[in-house]
């Protein structure tokens, strides 16, 4: 067969079970969680990709820009519109599967299937679950007005 | 340090995944740091403080770059697993995800510095 351009991996088989970008996972064979998972990290990628850069620039750079800085009564004033804190929860729960999915299929590479993967993917999926407890608890619960009342340090 | 001659292709992964790595460490500090909300705004307030230093800056410019890198070299990823007719420029594409990662990173590198740099309130 002649060359077609510059391929990069052999073109055998069902199409979409190349791995073209070699950046990833080819596409798992068969339908269940791994091929749920595959499809979900591209398409979370996509919302991530506008939902965490956007919140990254607001934060970092016209924040700067605009010489304002971080703290209680700006968090108060943002947390103040449900627009904000819907875009802060969907960030928090996309970012968190993504993120540990991903760390998930790291882990798969480098331990091989046994005791170990199960306790280090144990703790990891425990962890995460922890986690994404606190963060949607504190954005979902957050409150000027009681959040004095609650700290030990106040 | 990887033993062999390294490509392109396994610079963009192994970029990909540290970065990716990285943004998840971050992720879990994020969420501790922002449960101090719930202590009131002396705690809060003190806690952002501690993010106010050159150090902490410079880490903020590193999870810029990776999370650009990241979502450009990802963009790249979904484009050339669903399209696979164009991983024929797979060489631009991993050269444009890299030039664009930079290019990106020099406006906002420098906004995010300027706080920090000798070159402020002149």
């Amino acid at each position: 067969m002649a060359a077609q351009g510059r391929r990069i991996w052999p073109v055998v088989g069902d199409p979409m079970r190349r791995n073209p970008s070699r950046a990833a996972r080819p596409r798992p064979a068969e339908p269940g969680l791994e091929r749920f998972m595959w499809y979900f990290m591209r398409i979370s990628g996509v919302l991530l990709l506008l939902l965490a850069l956007g919140h990254m620039v607001i934060m970092h750079v016209l924040v700067a820009l605009t010489g304002q800085e971080i703290n209680f009564a700006f968090v108060t004033s943002r947390w103040g519109s449900p627009f904000w804190r819907i875009y802060d929860l969907l960030l928090l729960l996309l970012a968190m599967i993504h993120g540990v999915n991903g760390a998930r299929i790291v882990i798969g590479d480098y331990v091989a299937r046994g005791g170990l993967r199960g306790l280090l993917v144990g703790i990891l999926l425990a962890a995460a679950f922890v986690w994404l407890l606190l963060g949607i608890l504190v954005v979902a619960t957050f409150d000027p007005n009681t959040a004095k009342f609650v700290g030990p340090f106040s | 340090m990887f033993g062999y001659r390294i490509s392109w292709a396994q610079l963009a992964w192994f970029g990909h995944r540290l970065s990716g790595i990285g943004v998840l460490v971050y992720l879990f500090m994020h969420i501790l740091e922002n449960a101090t909300l719930a202590f009131g705004p002396d705690v809060y307030n003190f806690t952002q403080t501690l993010f106010r230093n050159l150090p902490v800056r410079l880490g903020e410019i590193l999870l810029m770059s990776a999370l650009v890198y990241h979502s450009l070299n990802g963009l790249r990823v979904i484009v050339m697993d669903f399209w696979p007719s164009t991983t024929r420029w797979y060489r631009p594409l991993t050269y444009g995800v890299i030039i664009a990662t930079i290019v990106a990173m020099i406006p906002m590198g420098l906004i995010m510095i300027t706080p920090y740099a000798p070159w402020h309130r002149i």
